[in-house]
């Protein structure tokens, strides 16, 4: 029974990991293509790029609605705790996927539509600085009394270090949307997202080392489960593995190679996650709560394993052939 | 204005302000996702080009309203987390479980075969087409099937226990079907049915108002009244079945529905009242205008009562609901509608059988078809009405009779939540300005009767279009 009651709040741990690794990296690229078409230089390249994601965009949302849901009633108090602490980004992330959202929706149904390119832009940036940071705030950590209740202040996720996570994921986002219109579009367009990428990588990477270095600096707990062997060598070999990606990644846009650069950059987004996975872990509220503390009941953990686990492989199946179908170039700006 | 310092009111307000906008959605594009199935099936078998136009037509509609509905269904689903946080860890085992089942069952199977139901004709064959349909209509049906289960256990709970203000699960399968769970998953389904027949039916009518596409629209028309005919009564008696379970396990709100502040012992007759004013504070109609020993008739169709009838006064106001009238009126309004859908569907179907709804001889029918043009908003106003019915006629309680709602707010500054709702009205008010818009627009162009068959279905085997752009 005490096995157990361990062993099933890290499968949640690991699930909700997949969850959450799945929905960054493809709502990541709709939300940097989004992004990317802020700076879009004519309409009809801000149309392409929202055709490229047209057919695929809802199903990547799906994730977050999964994680939300598997959050809820895997580690209820974490839910809680998070959302009550993080009202103010929260907000502004579901804002930002309402514009985004119904921006593809008008759009298709507008003739105006420089006000729908420009809700999509607007949307997205909006939904990937709320997700930043919130994902700052793991690095901040949460306020919390000793039952988990969340204690500290409404603007507690605002920092110096905050906003460079935040900056960080947007340029993570803005290379691998970058990397997938790579794969997506042809001639003129496919060159800038060339360059995008390239920029895109460098100012990642930066953000990135900044991350790594400042982590067990400033964050003391971190440093204390850093620094234990055998722990010290993954932590160490991670970032290693990641210098290695980036410069692969760097090679391949050089080389002009298609799809290659959206794979190392998925490859990257991997590498960054198992970094935090490990960081945080056992914790689920950082820098207090574990997730033994934070987790449902045994049985409904085990429920939960026996209805998701068992259509987590179906899920994937299906998303996989959705990508399959809608493989290849855009190749025109109504899928009609 | 002193709910404006108000945390608990202001997050209510936000969360029936998102409940009440999020449910215009899915009702339509839930009971549209069964007529698409339908026509394309018919297409497919008949090889019927009208049919691929209907599919074409209405699925233009269909994905304007999932748009919506997905934008406004993720604001739901993370304010239990941020305005009701000690509610989501009180019974986050077995709730939250069940709205992770939802997305994962239901909501991913629908968003991941939309973009094939939508943009794949030409790209794979037909039948795996009308496999996403059919797995996009099942999808959304799970959702109603999951949704219902987890709001019905908030209103019965069962299958577990309360220990120090937690819910620990001891029977998952009782927890599931909880006794209001079955009833409302079939009241639920009917009325997304029904909406959207009578917004199909309605829109038909309209062109056929408007002599446009006469023939290609008396099609959905007949369509919409041959399954009016089997939903609008199954409807009245699903109703009526659903009231009897909120009699027996949710006193307070029968009081409230009937706005009946005295207990009617059993053995006796009582007045139905039809139209009141309820006073909450001096727990009385001030005025009233009743049918004689009604209520037996309403409750158990015979005069006298069989079981006793508890009043409000019955109960401690602590206890029981207070918004009277908006709960009186709200039922009222849902009955009305669902009894006034079942006229036209009987006068319609009087119309069919005496052959006045023949393509040529439907436009004369100016009447009816202006009653079903005017009917097309009603199923909404009727479902909203029995969601207010159902969760305001609920409280105090957030789960009945176990959590008050006052203690399952967050604490949080009432500024930050009145700023949060003021944003949202502001944001959903637009949203359905410009989709009704945009639904209108799309109503006005019409149906594409030039679109050719899609490519797949000439040939089997899809090959890619790999031209660049420009």
């Amino acid at each position: 029974m005490e096995a157990l009651q361990h062993f099933l709040p890290q499968v949640w741990f690991a699930i909700l990991g997949l969850f959450l690794f799945l929905y960054i990296t493809l709502d990541g690229f709709d939300l940097g293509v989004g992004i990317l078409s802020l700076t879009s230089s004519s309409e009809e390249r801000r149309s392409i790029l929202m055709t490229s994601l047209g057919n695929v965009w809802d199903a990547n949302e799906t994730w977050l609605v999964l994680m939300g849901g598997a959050l809820f009633g895997a580690f209820p108090l974490a839910y809680a705790t998070i959302l009550n602490a993080l009202y103010i980004p929260a907000s502004a992330m579901i804002f930002g996927l309402i514009l985004r959202a119904v921006a593809f929706e008008f759009r298709e149904n507008s003739d105006k539509k420089t006000i729908w390119n420009l809700a999509f832009g607007v949307g997205s940036f909006l939904a990937a600085l709320g997700q930043g940071f919130a994902l700052g705030s793991v690095f901040e950590g949460i306020a919390v009394d000793g039952l988990g209740h969340f204690t500290g202040g409404m603007w507690d996720w605002l920092s110096w270090r905050s906003i460079i996570v935040a900056l960080t994921l947007i340029q993570g986002y803005v290379l691998i949307g970058s990397t997938y219109l790579i794969m997506k579009t042809t001639d003129e367009l496919q060159a800038t997202h060339y360059k995008t990428a390239k920029l895109a990588a460098i100012t990642t990477l930066v953000g990135a080392v900044f991350i790594t270095v400042s982590t067990p600096i400033f964050y003391a707990q971190a440093r204390d489960h850093l620094f234990d062997l055998p722990l010290l060598y993954v932590f160490g070999a991670i970032p290693l593995v990641g210098f290695g990606l980036v410069g692969l990644l760097l090679r391949s846009l050089s080389r002009k190679q298609e799809t290659a650069p959206f794979v190392w950059t998925i490859l990257l987004f991997l590498m960054s996650f198992l970094g935090l996975g490990l960081i945080i872990f056992p914790y689920v509220i950082p820098p207090s709560i574990t997730i033994y503390q934070a987790a449902a009941s045994p049985s409904a953990l085990t429920f939960m394993i026996i209805f998701i686990g068992f259509l987590i492989p179906i899920m994937l199946f299906y998303n996989i052939y959705n990508y399959i179908v809608f493989r290849g170039k855009v190749t025109s700006l109504h899928e009609e | 204005m002193d709910f404006l310092g108000d945390t608990v009111v202001l997050s209510r307000m936000q969360f029936a302000l998102t409940a009440i906008f999020h449910m215009l959605w899915p009702v339509l594009t839930t009971g549209m996702s069964i007529y698409l199935i339908v026509v394309e099936g018919l297409w497919l078998k008949t090889k019927n080009i009208s049919y691929y136009h209907h599919a074409r037509f209405w699925a233009k509609l269909y994905v304007l309203n999932f748009g919506i509905g997905v934008a406004s269904g993720l604001p739901m689903e993370f304010q239990f987390g941020t305005n009701w946080a000690p509610f989501s860890e009180a019974v986050g085992d077995f709730f939250g479980s069940i709205l992770g089942f939802e997305a994962s069952m239901a909501f991913a199977l629908e968003a991941g075969f939309l973009g094939i139901m939508l943009f794949g004709w030409d790209r794979v064959p037909p039948v795996i087409h009308y496999l996403a349909t059919i797995m996009v209509g099942f999808g959304a049906n799970l959702s109603t099937v999951w949704i219902l289960v987890a709001n019905s256990w908030l209103q019965t709970p069962a299958g577990g226990d309360f220990i120090k203000g937690k819910f620990v699960v001891s029977d998952y399968f009782q927890a599931i079907m909880n006794p209001f769970a079955l009833n409302s998953i079939l009241h639920m389904f009917l009325a997304t049915l029904e909406t959207s027949l009578f917004v199909i039916g309605g829109i038909s009518a309209w062109y056929i108002l408007q002599k446009r596409h006469q023939e290609f629209f008396t099609l959905s028309f007949k369509v919409a009244i041959a399954v009016a005919v089997a939903v609008t009564p199954l409807q009245i008696v699903m109703g009526h079945l659903s009231a009897e379970q909120v009699r027996h396990y949710q006193p307070t709100k029968l009081a409230a529905m009937e706005a009946q502040w005295e207990t009617i012992p059993a053995g006796s007759t009582a007045d139905w009242s039809l139209v009141s004013l309820p006073n909450d504070k001096a727990q009385r109609n001030d005025w009233e205008l009743k049918v004689p020993q009604g209520l037996g008739y309403v409750l158990e169709f015979k005069s006298k009562l069989s079981e006793p009838v508890l009043g409000l006064s019955a109960f401690k106001p602590a206890d029981r609901p207070h918004a009277i009238g908006l709960i009186y009126y709200s039922f009222r309004m849902m009955s009305g509608i669902g009894f006034f859908l079942a006229g036209i569907m009987l006068v319609s179907l009087i119309q069919w059988l005496r052959g006045n709804l023949a393509v040529d001889q439907l436009a004369q029918q100016k009447w009816l078809l202006r009653a079903w043009v005017l009917a097309a908003p009603l199923g909404y106003i009727a479902v909203e009405s029995g969601w207010i019915v159902r969760c305001v006629g609920r409280q105090p309680w957030t789960v009945y009779g176990e959590l008050r709602t006052a203690d399952m707010a967050s604490h949080l500054p009432a500024a930050q939540v009145l700023t949060s709702l003021t944003a949202f009205a502001v944001l959903y008010s637009s949203l359905l300005v410009i989709t009704l818009f945009f639904a209108s627009k799309i109503i006005r162009k019409g149906p594409n009767l030039e679109l050719a068959a899609p490519y797949s279905s000439t040939i089997v085997e899809h090959q890619l279009d790999s031209r660049p752009v420009n």
